[in-house]
């Protein structure tokens, strides 16, 4: 049962620090005696868990295919010229994150977007980008 | 409108009666499976493995230590309907854990919802509170001899841990691919020991099984298909959202028309994805069958997890397979090397068709034989239904796009 | 015993045997890329899938259990359509280019791809090259990882977790982008990588091999200013003529010798000599702790991969080391002092080069403590490749002898190759060192063998020394962890690599059990063959000690071949 648990303290140190940090890998195999290259490897499975520090606001936008139909990639399109980024990369000011991803599990209200912890319905280019004006 | 699982909100504790677990506990719980059994409530994640057969050889298991297993990853791209029950009717979801876990025996169980939806697992940590609080959860539940803990797990976005052995993989703290099978995880799955896993909808509709009674349930739906089933709408439709169908009340195109108010902007209907994009398409054509898990078979598809994506003919279909095959690309473990390399070379073929504008002769050839691989060699079910929507556009609309000259 | 039908053909077979196993048993090879006997079951290449009747999908052979009166389809049309798509598939995700030539490959003699592709008629290749743009890894002085080569198998992965219990090595990432790498993608050389090599043996493919050594000892060889002498380790002399078509456990000591003197080099000595000088500097020192009640138990330190790991992984035990330098750097001390003053040979201008079986000897070649007294380390299979491009037929050589002063050597020196030789070695030459009597029975049986871990008692001069022997690192963890629980041994050898060094991580391709224990049977014949076969007896080790060293353990003796150790982090 060495792994127990595992996930959910990835989460508790992310939710600390915002990312998981190199010490916080080698003390998680310390205690549950695994190689810190497993602890590493499972991380890194997980699109949700970085082991670099992301921006403030983590920028999600769907674009699986019932936002597709939707024209999620209008929205990826008018959000990665607002921020300026590529997807996956991070503003120079450290503010923001952006990540094209697979489903949020809003298909019915797309498309979706989701800030950090919020998700936003129904988007439209000038509602998304108001609301990352609304970050600043 | 039928309401056994579509119900107005019931977040306070006190408005809820567990009703049907209390019944449970005063009840055999072998009779409790049989009710199951014949009520043939089918696994409403997808695969449709019937879950009182599940629970039966669960039980039978013979095991100091069992677990159940919630899943609510939900993940395939156009299902929401699980999240729709985490939201709405979180007590019954817990009923259904209690009642799975009472029956098979075990004592400690998870629920595994994705990372990704934030507000169920509030909703949910709340849930697991005030269930403890209130003797639902610990020793001595409801002054009976059960005992049972329940233990939230949050994913952390990958759709594969929506596979019931990769999820354990997960829980485990490991790297989240499928197991090989046998042994299952009945046999052996967390920590090795018997695991019954279930998904959201198939626990709350064994709730209301033991609610309205086999007798209420069976007299709904067809012949395979008993009783009700979640749909999540999306796509082009005028009004998209999870809808509540008896089986084989409806057909499709009536659910399409009827529930969804036909396709926005006065649209025409192409075709409809019937359950989740791992499954084939529906041409327009094929529309006009009841919503039933064996008439979509024999149309050749499946009914998957519920989710009907609407598409209209205003779309690239290069542009469509592209888009979902690059979701399997981005969400395969990785482990197996025909459907991680596949669908790698599935989409490195669509690129460039989408770029193109039309696929070569030699496309199809490729596509067909990397389709086929995939489906009879890769490791588990994600892999083998990956390219079910890729190949069933290819298969349905095969002119269409070799038009510019396909030679 | 029960019977399914595999290709028409009836087969018996136990409960639990895999359909791959079974086959065999009839004569059908299935051919497999991510499976490997010595490690667990994988069921990711797929490349071993076959038909089942009535089964709608194909299963693995390697991960299926046959059962009662299943009917199996190994080489069906459907089935070997599937096996040529799936290498197809392969051979675009190994990124063959110019640049990454098969012809230039550590493995082109070697690539299991290349086996594959016979096996299963592949006639084409229809996909686009992938070019997976990863950089290699050379933080390493002992390993060079190719991941564009890599086809993430696993197999190097689960070698290191479960036959040598480190676990460097992990997937990253998942799909298309799952990549094979190590902590943090640190690389090899900044995590705790014991640089025993047992990795590339797992390899199917080139990803993974040396940090080659051979290219500058050509130019030393050269280089018309340098005294090139070369040792020759134990373990190399019976696998080298694998890497000429001879069978494994072929001895070809003396036409080695002859190759490395058509090679160029001035001099050429025996690591052997070597060998039995440890002997008696650790021979000395166990008989010291003997008289001094310890620290027990003593653990040998020939083996650069143990050495690494113990510091890794049980730095506490560091003192119980000997502190003994291993032969390969008792050597090169040696030969760059005594042999160089007595030949008036400036230090400078002496080139040690080794030939070792051990990709770790390289790293331990360049640990600080040890002074650059060896200057290059080329694998056997390094050797190999010079062989060759110096167009040697090496086998067929007259056989010809080392080099006097630093090239006698015991049969004791001999079976350092082998796990539990030391350990032979030591007590043949501690018996009688400390009874001054003879030693009747020279064989110590119960430490030879190719189990990973041997305990033996011996009674010398009325006490019971309590000896154990493991090799493999996951075997060498398992009995560290028996002594942490308060099992005591006076005397421990440890080995990183199964079997010891004959199945080094520098050794031919394939080095598998079997090959490992044709040369283990050679090890122990060179023993049986040699007239001296205990340490003490080595003339010019003798000799060494009267013109220069003075006595084991002296000042002098402690200054050149003896060494510490350091803590790492994990």
């Amino acid at each position: 049962m060495a792994r127990a648990n595992l996930l959910e303290r990835l989460h508790t140190i992310q939710d600390t620090y915002g990312y998981i940090p190199e010490n916080e890998i080698n003390k998680l195999s310390d205690q549950f005696d695994l190689p810190r290259s497993k602890v590493y490897g499972t991380i890194k499975f997980y699109s949700m868990f970085y082991t670099e520090p992301t921006g403030k606001y983590m920028v999600r936008v769907c674009d699986s295919l019932s936002c597709h139909l939707n024209d999620s990639e209008g929205l990826v399109t008018a959000v990665k010229n607002y921020l300026g980024i590529a997807d996956g990369e991070t503003t120079e000011d450290k503010k923001f994150t952006l990540e094209v991803v697979e489903c949020l599990g809003h298909c019915g209200e797309g498309p979706v977007m989701m800030v950090n912890d919020q998700i936003y319905t129904y988007l439209n280019e000038n509602r998304a980008i108001q609301i990352l004006k609304d970050c600043m | 409108m039928l309401n056994f699982l579509k119900k107005d909100p019931i977040l306070a504790i006190e408005d809820y009666d567990f009703t049907a677990f209390k019944q449970v506990l005063n009840t055999p719980a072998e009779n409790i499976i049989s009710d199951i059994k014949t009520a043939d409530l089918k696994g409403r994640g997808g695969a449709g493995f019937p879950a009182g057969v599940k629970w039966e050889l669960a039980r039978k298991e013979k095991s100091a230590e069992k677990y159940v297993v919630c899943n609510a990853d939900e993940g395939e791209p156009g299902t929401f309907k699980d999240r729709y029950l985490l939201e709405n009717s979180p007590w019954q979801v817990l009923e259904g854990i209690l009642i799975s876990a009472y029956v098979i025996g075990a004592e400690k169980g998870y629920i595994y919802i994705r990372g990704e939806y934030v507000k169920p697992i509030k909703i949910f940590n709340k849930i697991i509170e005030k269930a403890e609080k209130k003797g639902l959860l610990g020793e001595n539940i409801l002054g009976s001899e059960f005992d049972f803990e329940l233990e939230l797990i949050r994913g952390a976005g990958a759709y594969i841990c929506g596979d019931e052995t990769s999820l354990l993989n997960s829980i485990e703290g490991q790297r989240p691919r499928s197991r090989i099978k046998p042994p299952y995880p009945i046999q052996s799955g967390l920590y090795g020991k018997p695991t019954l896993v279930n998904n959201v909808e198939t626990l709350a509709a064994a709730v209301e099984i033991i609610n309205q009674g086999v007798e209420t349930y069976t007299a709904l739906g067809t012949a395979e298909s008993n009783g009700t089933k979640l749909i999540s709408l999306s796509g082009e439709v005028n009004e998209p959202g999870v809808y509540e169908i008896e089986f084989g009340s409806l057909t499709i195109r009536e659910i399409v028309e009827q529930l969804g108010k036909g396709i926005r902007n006065n649209g025409q209907l192409k075709f409809v994805v019937p359950g989740g994009v791992s499954t084939s398409i529906l041409p327009q054509e094929k529309l006009d069958i009841p919503y039933s898990y064996e008439d979509i078979k024999a149309a050749g598809s499946n009914t998957g997890s519920g989710a009907m994506i609407v598409v209209s003919e205003e779309n690239d279909l290069i542009d469509l397979m592209l888009n979902v095959a690059e979701f399997f690309m981005s969400e395969t473990c990785g482990t197996c090397f025909p459907c991680r390399e596949g669908i790698r070379q599935v989409c490195y073929l669509l690129e460039n068709a989408k770029e193109r504008g039309y696929l070569t002769q030699r496309d199809f050839e490729l596509i067909t034989d990397l389709s086929q691989t995939t489906y009879l060699a890769a490791r588990c079910g994600l892999g083998q239904s990956s390219l079910n929507f890729v190949t069933s556009v290819l298969e349905h609309y095969r002119d269409e796009l070799l038009q510019g000259g396909g030679q | 015993m029960a019977t399914a039908l595999i290709d028409g053909q009836q087969v018996d077979f136990e409960s639990g045997e895999t359909i791959l196993e079974a086959a065999e048993k009839v004569q059908i090879k299935i051919p497999t890329l991510c499976h490997a006997e010595d490690l667990s079951i994988y069921g990711g290449c797929r490349i071993c899938v076959v038909e089942i009747e009535g089964e709608r999908l194909l299963k693995p052979a390697c991960a299926t259990k046959i059962s009662e009166g299943m009917k199996i389809k190994t080489h069906s049309p459907k089935v070997r359509e599937v096996r040529r798509n799936i290498f197809e598939l392969i051979v675009a995700s190994h990124d063959i280019s110019c640049r990454l030539n098969c012809l230039t490959c550590s493995r082109n003699q070697s690539c299991e791809l290349r086996e594959i592709a016979a096996d299963i008629g592949a006639n084409q290749t229809r996909f686009d090259p992938i070019d997976k743009g990863y950089d290699d890894d050379r933080s390493s002085v002992s390993i060079v990882r190719e991941p564009n080569k890599c086809i993430t198998c696993g197999r190097c992965i689960r070698k290191c977790e479960e036959v040598q219990g480190v676990g460097i090595f992990t997937m990253a990432n998942r799909g298309p982008a799952t990549v094979l790498t190590t902590f943090g993608d640190k690389g090899m050389g900044n995590v705790e990588c014991t640089n025993c090599g047992q990795c590339i043996h797992a390899c199917p493919t080139g990803a993974l091999h040396e940090v080659y050594h051979y290219d500058r000892v050509w130019d030393m060889l050269k280089d018309e200013d340098k005294f090139v002498v070369v040792q020759t380790a134990p373990a190399v002399r019976v696998a080298l003529a694998e890497l000429f078509e001879s069978k494994p456990g072929t001895i070809v000591t003396g036409q080695m010798v002859a190759g490395l003197k058509r090679l160029g080099f001035d001099r050429v000595f025996d690591t052997n000599f070597a060998a039995d000088l440890t002997i008696m500097e650790e021979g000395t020192e166990l008989i010291g702790r003997i008289e001094d009640g310890g620290p027990f138990p003593m653990f040998t330190s020939c083996s650069p991969g143990w050495i690494k790991y113990i510091e890794h992984f049980y730095p506490e035990y560091l003192e119980n080391l000997s502190s003994c330098k291993s032969p390969q750097q008792m050597f090169g001390a040696v030969a760059k002092s005594y042999y160089a003053q007595q030949h008036g040979i400036d230090k400078e201008d002496m080139v040690v080069v080794s030939v070792m079986p051990c990709t770790a000897k390289k790293f331990e070649s360049g640990r600080g403590e040890m002074d650059q007294d060896v200057d290059f380390v080329l694998t056997t299979r390094e050797l190999g490749r010079m062989v060759k491009e110096a167009g040697i037929d090496l086998v067929n050589l007259a056989e010809e002898d080392y080099d006097p002063m630093m090239g006698e050597s015991t049969g004791a020196g001999s079976i350092f190759g082998s796990s539990g030789g030391v350990m032979e070695a030591a007590l043949r030459t501690a018996y009688e060192l400390i009874t001054e009597e003879e030693l009747e029975e020279l064989d110590f049986e119960p430490v030879r063998g190719a189990e990973g871990i041997k305990e033996a008692e011996v009674e010398i001069k009325g006490m019971t020394v309590k000896t154990a022997v493991a090799s493999g690192l996951s075997n060498v963890g398992q009995l560290l962890e028996k002594i942490k629980n308060g099992e005591e041994y006076h005397f421990v050898e440890m080995m990183a690599c199964p079997g010891g060094c004959i199945g080094g991580g520098g050794q031919p391709i394939p080095t598998n059990q079997e090959t490992v224990e044709e040369r283990m049977k050679a090890i122990y014949e060179i023993d049986a063959g040699k007239k001296k076969r205990k340490s003490h007896q080595n003339k010019e080790v003798q000799q060494l000690y009267e013109d220069y060293l003075g006595a084991p353990n002296s000042h002098l003796a402690h200054e050149l071949l003896h060494t510490n150790y350091i803590k790492r982090e994990i």
